[in-house]
């Protein structure tokens, strides 16, 4: 296992280093920079030195240098935890993502808590009850949760919330905690306030994980040894739990990896909607102005969490399931 | 049976010494060369100690000499063991592979007999089906219950273990 370990450890990290350069380069390859945008606005103002401002901005945010300087010292500065300044509020970047990053690794994690717990029960009892009441009503469930988009469930919810209940189900806490340190009043608002965005970005990972489940477990109650244990006298239970289900179960710890990205993608338009204080909203806005160091630095999280997801996940396949795959190269 | 004296191939421990080396190196040079934030240094001083420990581990092995008999299997060296076919008492064959489609990995033997140590071979040391093999029939003969992704594993080598097929 150390073996493995080390050789995937080793992999990790060229992959996290390509990823940063190539997301680096593709927020800096549009025409402008992030002072560009500035300059024009205030050009249109009327400002007459917007010109002459615009040299300063541009050795301020170190847009006078070429974009490899820039970005091996972004990368020098990752290891400080300093990325360096936002274009946007001239700050640095470390200070915006503080709680932003923190409400979203938290609102992610319940996501893919709701995602798992969801699709395990619902698919479970989908595939041992196949063509009954309850597994037509789980396909169900999930042909909807698969077609509907999640921002419109977000918007869905938010007129019916306000029209018939009186209340704004928007933002991740009570107003009166918004910008305040945390206490155990702010984590109890954000709790209940976390609900909603769990259930609207959740539920498409869950229509697709229930659907994963259920196929792969049919296709394992059909196999041979099923057939064998259940002409033995085994009890349905231990029947279900002891391989089929150890078996179908394999794509669940294999999707940790992929959830997480899926998860953050999906949650940007519905994080706007919702108006969510997330790293959502403001990874639009960056990528909007080209505020490099504030974008290249959410994209770095997120490449980084998916990459330990995918460690993660690739750990538990290897200790639950070290199985060769026929057609797999075998011995070396 | 004579007895067989093996050892892993030099590239295969070549391989493993640059992969040591190379994660040691990229996990402790930025502890060198930068000032590094608190807990980015726990990170990468745990990777460190995960590529060491390999380096050992590839240390040792350079140093270990397997001997097959028809008795045991001895593993000689530092961290020496021995395992008598007579006393099997664990037997674990789990497949390996860092790539997403599983191919082009490698075998681990794990096996123990009662009162020893585990020996831990890969698929890279000189002869492993015939370690392999001969654990098998040590298994059956002390009708030794082997794991669902043993018994797999030993089908896909083309050996198969009486009394262990397909059951529930």
């Amino acid at each position: 296992m150390l073996n493995y370990v080390a050789r995937r450890l080793l992999l990790m990290i060229p992959t996290l280093f390509v990823i940063s350069l190539i997301v680096y380069m593709i927020i800096n390859m549009p025409p402008g920079d992030c002072v560009t945008s500035q300059i024009e606005e205030l050009l249109s103002r009327g400002d007459a030195d917007a010109l002459a401002r615009a040299d300063e901005l541009r050795a301020l945010y170190g847009l006078d240098h070429s974009v490899w300087y820039r970005y091996f010292n972004w990368l020098g500065g990752v290891f400080r935890w300093d990325f360096g300044l936002s274009c946007q509020d001239t700050v640095p970047v470390k200070a915006l993502i503080g709680e932003r990053l923190m409400l979203t690794i938290v609102m992610e994690s319940c996501t893919i808590l709701f995602i798992w717990t969801v699709s395990f029960v619902i698919g479970v009892y989908a595939a041992t009850h196949q063509y009954q009441v309850g597994d037509y009503a789980a396909s169900f469930i999930g042909f909807l949760g698969l077609a509907i988009p999640n921002f419109l469930l977000a918007l869905v919810l938010l007129y019916v919330g306000k029209v018939y209940f009186g209340v704004s189900i928007g933002g991740l806490m009570d107003p009166e905690f918004i910008e305040k340190p945390m206490s155990w009043d702010k984590v109890v608002s954000i709790a209940q306030h976390l609900v909603i965005p769990t259930i609207v970005i959740g539920t498409s990972g869950t229509a697709g994980m229930i659907r994963r489940l259920r196929a792969n477990l049919l296709d394992e109650l059909q196999k041979q040894y099923v057939v064998t244990g259940r002409a033995k006298g085994l009890s349905p239970f231990k029947l279900l739990v002891k391989y089929p289900l150890r078996h179908a179960i394999n794509p669940f710890v294999a999707d940790i990896g992929h959830l997480l990205p899926e998860v953050v993608s999906g949650s940007v338009i519905v994080s706007v909607v919702l108006s969510l204080p997330t790293m959502g909203p403001m990874l639009l806005s960056a990528l909007k102005t080209q505020d490099v160091n504030l974008a290249a630095t959410f994209l770095l999280f997120v490449a980084v969490l998916t990459v330990i997801g995918m460690l993660i996940s690739d750990l538990l396949l290897a200790a639950l399931d070290p199985r060769i795959r026929f057609g797999a190269a075998g011995e070396k | 049976m004579s007895s067989l004296v093996l050892s892993y191939p030099r590239h295969s421990l070549w391989a493993d010494y640059i992969r040591a080396i190379g994660g040691a190196v990229l996990c402790g040079l930025p502890l060198l060369l930068f000032p590094v934030e608190r807990w980015i240094g726990l990170v990468l001083a745990a990777g460190f100690v995960v590529f060491a420990l390999f380096f050992i581990r590839t240390f040792l092995r350079q140093r270990t000499r397997y001997i097959l008999g028809p008795d045991a299997l001895a593993a000689d060296g530092p961290w020496g063991a021995r395992v008598e076919w007579d006393r099997l008492d664990r037997m674990k064959l789990a497949y390996y592979s860092t790539k997403r489609d599983r191919s082009g990995g490698w075998m681990q033997l794990a096996i123990r007999s009662a009162g020893s140590r585990t020996v831990k071979i890969d698929s890279s040391l000189d002869c492993f089906y015939d370690i392999v093999e001969q654990a098998a029939l040590a298994a059956q003969a002390r009708d030794l219950e082997l794991s669902h992704a043993t018994r797999a594993n030993l089908r896909s080598m083309g050996i198969s273990v009486a009394g262990q097929e397909e059951t529930v």
